[in-house]
């Protein structure tokens, strides 16, 4: 008793003639892969890099104390300018309480 | 994800608190007082507390005295003013009143910068020749008193 034909035979049949591959398939293979590392390192790979550097406790306490510190960087700056501008100031009005023709207009000063 | 994001704003806050802390700290005080000018500038001439003393005496038994001269000055501009408007107007001028009111001005101005030059010089002979220096630098801006002072 033979089996009822499977529909799947014919197709196997015609599969087993393999065409010969392209001569640049090696190539194309390769020029696949070297592109799928290349997105893999370069997407996920800088935050994955910057989570696990932000997981260390040193290096997360490390940063806090970085930015206190440019804070206060940045408030002695603040302050020295605010101060060399205060001076600067503080003398025009000592010369004004001391010179009562500097509130004059310039031409009245030397007549 | 979670702890980056607390370190970054705990990172955040700890920069602008110390800032803020800092700079309240030590801002400058704003003073426009006599008091206050005086105090820069014992700090910006390095003077001692006998130097500050006398230099502080000096100035305010001068004060009220170069502020009524600075009253009399914001006064006589004003009728300078007004005296303009009416030549304006009216296309007139009194010459003798003109003639009266520069010599008041004259005067004034004149009796101005002896009271400063006065005072800058009394206050000058109390420093050192440093100090001196520096000072006589700072009031060199103003300049009706340059030439008087190097005269």
């Amino acid at each position: 008793m033979n089996p009822p034909p499977d529909p799947l035979d014919s197709l196997l049949d015609r599969w087993s003639e393999t065409p010969d591959p392209s001569p640049r398939l090696s190539a194309n293979v390769w020029q696949r892969i070297a592109v799928g590392e290349s997105e893999s390192a370069r997407s996920p790979g800088l935050w994955a890099a910057l989570q696990g550097w932000f997981a260390r406790p040193a290096f997360a306490v490390g940063f806090v104390i970085g930015c206190a510190l440019v804070g206060l960087f940045m408030a002695e700056l603040r302050v020295s300018h605010v101060q060399r501008e205060r001076s600067a100031q503080l003398a025009r009005s000592y010369l004004l309480l001391i010179d009562p023709l500097l509130n004059a207009p310039t031409g009245d000063r030397r007549s | 994800m979670k702890r980056l994001l607390l370190t970054l704003v705990l990172g955040l806050t700890a920069g602008i608190g110390s800032h803020l802390a800092y700079y309240r700290y030590n801002e400058p005080a704003r003073t426009d007082t006599l008091e206050g000018q005086l105090a820069w500038m014992k700090t910006e001439l390095k003077l001692s507390d006998s130097q500050f003393a006398r230099i502080k005496e000096l100035h305010l038994a001068s004060h009220p005295r170069l502020q009524a001269m600075a009253a009399q000055v914001a006064q006589m501009q004003t009728e300078f003013t007004e005296f303009e408007q009416t030549r304006r107007a009216t296309d007139r001028v009194d010459f003798l009143e003109f003639a009266r009111f520069v010599e008041t001005r004259r005067n004034l101005n004149r009796e101005c910068l002896d009271s400063t030059r006065q005072l800058v010089l009394a206050s000058a002979e109390v420093m050192t020749p440093d100090q001196r220096q520096q000072y006589i630098r700072l009031v060199a801006t103003a300049e009706p008193l340059v030439g008087s002072l190097l005269n």
